[in-house]
């Protein structure tokens, strides 16, 4: 196979299956964060920024995935 | 092509000294109206200090007080936390104002070249180790990687993940900016390339709204981006600083 057919396929699968991870964390971390809301309405504001951190880290895993999709479209 | 200027450097005036390049092209451009816009801002907004403060320097106190109470408090800790915040905050605003002026059309993003994150990462690096050196002296600093709760036998797998881990703490630091940044301006130019590529009109009635929502999430993405730098800054500061159990 022609070695740029072989990584662009690389970098659509690496992207596909990079995304997965940090969905699922990131609804875990939304949902859990809406049942803690839910419970004591007056925790709301530090409830809140404490997902926005979790949900900044949980995006910098996919954005790894991201940056290697890059790296195998334009440099391999 | 002209348009993409968000993604190359063009330089503006040439200036080589020897064999260094330090021309001034258009990221020193952004940065410089970035950092200036706020710092005029800021001399404007609290120029004469009152003690019942005006509408202007309330402003500047909410942001102060956002940084202090906000990062540094709940990660540094109040005895320690008043020797760095003007350490965090000035990474913080850095980090705020070069992230902003991406927003503004015809500009370049800072932080989406690598160098100015990784100058930033690398700077947060060797302030952390440093003070963790001054502070703890060098046993101190060596039993970070050997804490003394964690029972004998599973130091073996503790210390290579701590190794690791200073090595992997400022990379994901500089790794998260660049993408996040990097990423919302190239998804903005694969949207509105479309019309170009299609060579038709109509692709706009579906794209450009696309365009400007992917442009609001820009402006509250490039916000949480600089919190969370400077949040981990203060957490790893804190870490180096504060005493261990």
């Amino acid at each position: 196979m022609d070695p740029k057919a072989a990584a662009l396929i690389a970098a659509g699968f690496c992207m596909g299956v990079g995304a997965i991870g940090p969905g699922i964390a990131i609804g875990n971390l939304v949902g859990k964060a809406l049942e803690g809301i839910a419970r004591q309405p007056e925790a709301g504001g530090q409830i809140n920024t404490a997902m926005f951190i979790g949900i900044a880290f949980a995006e910098a895993i996919s954005l790894y995935a991201l940056v290697v999709a890059f790296l195998l479209i334009f440099v391999a | 092509m002209v348009v993409l200027e968000h993604f190359y450097q063009k330089v503006i005036i040439p200036i080589k000294i020897g064999s260094f390049d330090i021309s001034i092209t258009n990221l020193t451009l952004s940065m410089f109206a970035g950092v200036g816009i706020f710092l005029i801002l800021l001399v404007i907004f609290a120029a004469r200090p009152k003690k019942i403060p005006g509408k202007m320097q309330v402003v500047v106190e909410l942001l102060i007080n956002f940084i202090r109470k906000g990062i540094c408090f709940s990660m540094i800790g109040p005895k320690e936390s008043d020797k760095w915040v003007p350490f965090v905050a000035g990474v913080f605003i850095f980090v705020l104002a070069n992230n902003m002026i991406g927003l503004v059309p015809g500009t370049y993003t800072p932080t989406s070249n690598p160098v100015v994150p990784l100058t930033i990462a690398l700077i947060i690096f060797l302030t952390v180790h440093i003070a963790n050196l001054v502070k703890n002296g060098f046993k101190g600093y060596l039993k970070t990687y050997a804490p003394p709760s964690v029972p004998k036998w599973m130091l073996v797998i503790v210390v290579p993940i701590e190794l690791i881990s200073t090595i992997a703490k400022p990379f994901s630091l500089f790794i998260r900016l660049m993408a996040n940044m990097l990423a919302g301006h190239t998804i903005l130019y694969v949207i509105l390339g479309l019309i170009i590529y299609f060579k038709t009109y109509f692709i706009a009635i579906a794209a450009v709204p696309f365009a400007l929502v992917m442009t609001i999430l820009e402006i509250f993405v490039s916000a949480v981006q600089a919190y969370v730098f400077a949040i981990l800054a203060a957490l790893y500061i804190g870490e180096a600083v504060n005493p261990r159990h």
